[in-house]
């Protein structure tokens, strides 16, 4: 059940072209609004829906949660750190769910692009790149070097 | 440049009539051109039936005070100061383009209308044709070669052309020959002129004949969409979920 976009709301931002995995959402050439370009090869993973930041993407849920007739709609507070849902059935009902999604702010971890280098010599150490202070911890703990 | 009007000189060869009819025809073709788009494309049926469902969804009927209320804001926000704009390069491209051509168009059907054979034309209605069309050639030359979202995120060519694009680079056309007609009218190079003046021409009747086929009508629905969208949210039909009642973030 891939996902859709409302033309008439969505304002060509491009951020659900930047954020699909399968590269299927792309600009239509004559409207310059986004849309799926292959539904069946959408993962269904609904990066775009919470992504678009005009919620002028929708999605039709899996049927195990909402069967069809449905209408599911998504709604991101990055100033929140939350996401709701609100699935209206085919019968009227109406259920909403809020999720929290992080809870540090928006933009505030660094991407790995931030980080300098890693010096070659840390490959003969167990540690992986930038650790431990990437993780924000003094050490890590370590195997005992006895008894191996 | 800044103080010249360039259709007093065009009266040499063209009567200001011809002009003025030009004018005209051109409104008509816009007002032709939005209300077939409207039947083919079957927006307003679209925005009844919207209109229709969000009052059957409606939790409480809004008043006259408050629908003019949201009608105003909508025009405060998303039509004066293109406020549905998430990205403020794409909001500050926008609103130099918007602006800039109604400050051209409005000089320019003066400038025809009331100035057309005139000695001197108050520099209060050429200075702004030019600042008007220098306006729209910023705001549509980023946008255009930086901001399209083809271009950002798909990663075609700036130079790539598409439908979508018959508006902006019609429009873009048309005011830069607008504007290199006027320079060399301003240099006394009569036949360079002429020819930028048919360019200048070809272009601007492009842009506007072009209108079915072309994004000129989203001017016209864009604020009805956000007009609606304010309304769902007040009635209580907007089919969103509520915000959350709380923050999860951490500080």
């Amino acid at each position: 059940m891939p996902t859709y976009t409302d033309m008439t709301k969505c304002d060509g931002c491009g951020e659900c072209v930047d954020i699909c995995p399968s590269d299927i959402m792309h600009i239509d050439p004559i409207y310059r609004r986004a849309y799926n370009i292959e539904p069946n090869f959408c993962w269904e993973c609904y990066s775009c829906v919470k992504a678009c930041p005009q919620h002028a993407i929708d999605v039709r849920g899996y049927s195990d949660f909402a069967p069809l007739g449905h209408k599911v709609r998504v709604l991101r507070e990055k100033e929140k750190g939350s996401i709701s849902w609100k699935i209206r059935y085919r019968d009227g009902r109406l259920k909403e769910f809020t999720f929290p999604i992080r809870t540090t702010p928006w933009g505030s971890i660094k991407p790995p692009s931030d980080y300098e280098a890693p010096d070659i010599n840390g490959l003969t150490s167990p540690m992986l790149a930038h650790e431990p202070a990437a993780l924000k911890v003094e050490t890590l703990p370590t195997l005992p070097q006895s008894g191996m | 440049m800044f103080n010249s009007n360039p259709f007093t000189l065009l009266t040499e060869f063209l009567p200001p009539l011809v002009m003025q009819v030009y004018v005209v025809l051109m409104i008509f073709a816009v007002a032709i051109g939005t209300a077939f788009d409207l039947y083919h494309k079957q927006s307003a049926e679209f925005f009844a039936l919207r209109r229709r469902q969000s009052n059957a969804a409606a939790q409480r009927r809004l008043g006259v005070g408050e629908i003019a209320s949201l009608a105003i804001r909508t025009v405060g926000t998303e039509v004066a100061t293109s406020g549905e704009f998430c990205k403020w390069k794409r909001r500050v491209s926008h609103l130099l383009m918007s602006y800039g051509f109604v400050i051209y168009l409005i000089t320019t059907i003066v400038m025809v209308f009331v100035y057309p054979t005139a000695a001197h034309t108050p520099i209060i209605l050429t200075a702004p044709w030019n600042i008007g069309v220098l306006m729209v050639l910023i705001g549509g030359c980023w946008f255009f070669f930086f901001l399209r979202v083809n271009v950002a995120y798909e990663g075609h060519s700036p130079f790539h052309l598409m439908r979508a694009d018959l508006f902006v680079g019609s429009l873009l056309a048309s005011v830069a020959f607008g504007l290199l007609w006027h320079f060399a009218q301003t240099v006394h190079n009569g036949a360079t002129a002429m020819v930028l003046f048919g360019l200048y021409i070809f272009f601007t009747t492009l842009l506007f004949v072009s209108v079915p086929w072309s994004k000129f009508a989203h001017m016209f629905y864009k604020p009805m969409a956000a007009f609606q969208k304010r309304v769902e949210e007040a009635n209580g039909s907007s089919d969103l979920p509520r915000p959350a009642a709380s923050s999860n973030i951490r500080r």
